[in-house]
């Protein structure tokens, strides 16, 4: 699963994620299935399935809100088929995520057409934010050290003003990095795009994987509406 | 407010799927023209920076803390079509790597706080940021930003048939109105500070520009982002033409066709006006 073409991948996230938002009847069995399909994607990747069940459980606080508020609203249905469809929508990304390096999936939207000065953006974000992150974090840890304490019941607005002037260095240091780092790249030859050692290639076990692993969700849906009815 | 997959309904992401495509690609080619060549590293740094900036906590009072959402500050500083650039891709990485919206929902919430929410909170600035009522200006779009992609979102929400209440609908407005206030006061904090230390970050706006211009630009953002909420459910004049003409939308399909074609037709409408608008000033 790990080798596999990451528009393969893409193309399949697609269609499973489609065929579980536009579903209507049938949800339990739908999900049901869709749970083991998933499961099974998991173990085929060997990752590790539990972690991963709970990683996508991070989409439920936002969600199981929205399932109170179908309850109240008269509609529990709903709210159940809310949180099991975002709860298997997290999974499903999650399965590709961790089975695709993130430069590769970037450059599989690329040849589906995502602009690709918007994924050179995503791509030093992703690079870059670890690195802010910390500087953030040790900014905090400074402040923390003078006495300084974001949660105070008077509130003044020296402390707010203060919370306010670190995000207002931690800018001014963010953006002088990111020009260091565009000299850096430029000395270096870079002219606007990353270029890769071996060109992606789309072989006939991809497209194996591609045709499987779509028909599979669409296959689900048809039996589990069948059962429903 | 990062909208999960599964909540809307078929006509409604599919629509805003449609409108993000390429209302992110024009965005990307503007902001690759913005500064000198190839920004792509700065707006990924500020990226990461908002990213940043969203844990650090800002004490309000009773022991409760609140934090920038970043998309007025970022239209301020880097100008809109970079800061909705920066934005989308902040929504991908939380939609793909922490799960934080879905992935077919990528659209509406590109929508909502990408587009949406970087024009609102960028407008008030730009017209009125040379004026003595910079701060104010400011503040409002720093609230209008967070008021606008919530309201958005919520419309959303009920139009794909989320049930709330007319009680709970006032409720979140509320606690809409609460963080727009918490984020106004954050970007005017944060802008000031930024102005003392690093001028040339903050961008300098237009003085030439009218300022019905740029109340009647608001006006129309508010009324696209809160008018669904009180959109009545009396078929209007369109729907009794569509009516009587016998195109009646039904099915999701129709229903996706004839609100992207709304959209493509009020686009179409709206250029040819400034062009000629254009034409006529220049004459």
């Amino acid at each position: 699963m790990h080798r596999r073409d990451p528009r393969a991948k893409i193309a399949a996230l697609l269609v499973f994620l489609v065929v579980l938002a536009t579903a209507r009847t049938g949800l339990l069995w739908l999900s049901a299935g869709f749970f083991l399909l998933l499961a099974a994607g998991l173990v085929w990747a060997r990752l590790p399935v539990i972690a991963v069940l709970g990683r996508a459980a991070v989409v439920l606080p936002f969600t199981l809100v929205f399932v109170l508020v179908c309850w109240i609203g008269g509609d529990p249905g709903r709210g159940l088929s809310l949180a099991v469809k975002s709860y298997l929508s997290a999974v499903a990304v999650l399965l590709v995520i961790s089975t695709t390096p993130l430069p590769a999936l970037l450059r599989g939207l690329e040849s589906a057409g995502v602009p690709s000065f918007l994924l050179l953006v995503v791509q030093f974000l992703y690079r870059y934010l670890f690195v802010i992150a910390e500087e953030a974090q040790h900014m905090g840890k400074a402040a923390a050290a003078r006495g300084a304490s974001a949660r105070q019941w008077r509130a003044g607005s020296a402390a707010f003003r203060a919370a306010a002037g670190a995000l207002a260095v931690l800018f001014a240091r963010a953006y002088s990095r990111a020009e260091q780092i565009h000299c850096a790249m430029l000395s270096r030859g870079f002219e606007g795009r990353f270029r890769t050692l071996e060109p992606a290639r789309f072989r006939r076990s991809d497209a194996v994987f591609a045709v499987l692993a779509s028909a599979a969700p669409i296959a689900l849906r048809i039996a589990a509406e069948r059962a429903a009815s | 407010m990062h909208i999960p997959d599964g909540f809307l309904s078929t006509p409604v992401w599919v629509v805003l799927d449609a409108a993000a495509a390429p209302a992110a690609g024009l965005a990307a080619r503007r902001a690759q023209r913005g500064f000198e060549q190839s920004q792509a590293p700065l707006l990924g740094v500020m990226g990461a920076f908002v990213f940043a900036a969203q844990m650090i906590n800002f004490p309000i009072g009773a022991g409760t803390t609140g934090h920038l959402l970043g998309g007025a500050l970022l239209a301020m500083t880097l100008g809109p079509a970079s800061a909705s650039v920066v934005m989308t891709a902040i929504l991908a990485i939380q939609a793909l790597v922490f799960q934080d919206g879905g992935v077919l929902a990528l659209g509406a919430n590109v929508v909502n706080m990408a587009l949406a929410g970087v024009l609102a909170g960028y407008l008030p600035f730009s017209v009125w940021g040379a004026t003595r009522w910079r701060r104010p200006s400011i503040f409002l779009g720093g609230a209008l930003s967070v008021l606008v992609s919530a309201v958005l979102a919520l419309s959303e929400l009920l139009v794909s048939g989320v049930p709330m209440s007319g009680r709970l609908v006032r409720l979140s407005l509320v606690l809409f109105g609460i963080s727009a206030i918490l984020e106004g006061a954050i970007t005017v904090a944060v802008m000031e500070s930024l102005e003392k230390i690093q001028p040339k970050l903050v961008r300098q706006p237009w003085t030439g520009r009218s300022p019905v211009l740029g109340v009647i630009a608001i006006a129309a953002v508010l009324l696209a982002s809160v008018g669904v909420l009180f959109a009545s459910q009396a078929p209007d004049a369109i729907q009794q033409l569509t009516h009587q003409s016998g195109s009646e939308a039904s099915g999701w399909l129709s229903k996706s066709l004839a609100g992207l074609g709304g959209i493509v037709l009020i686009y179409g409408a709206c250029l040819v006006f400034a062009r000629l608008a254009a034409r006529f000033r220049s004459a």
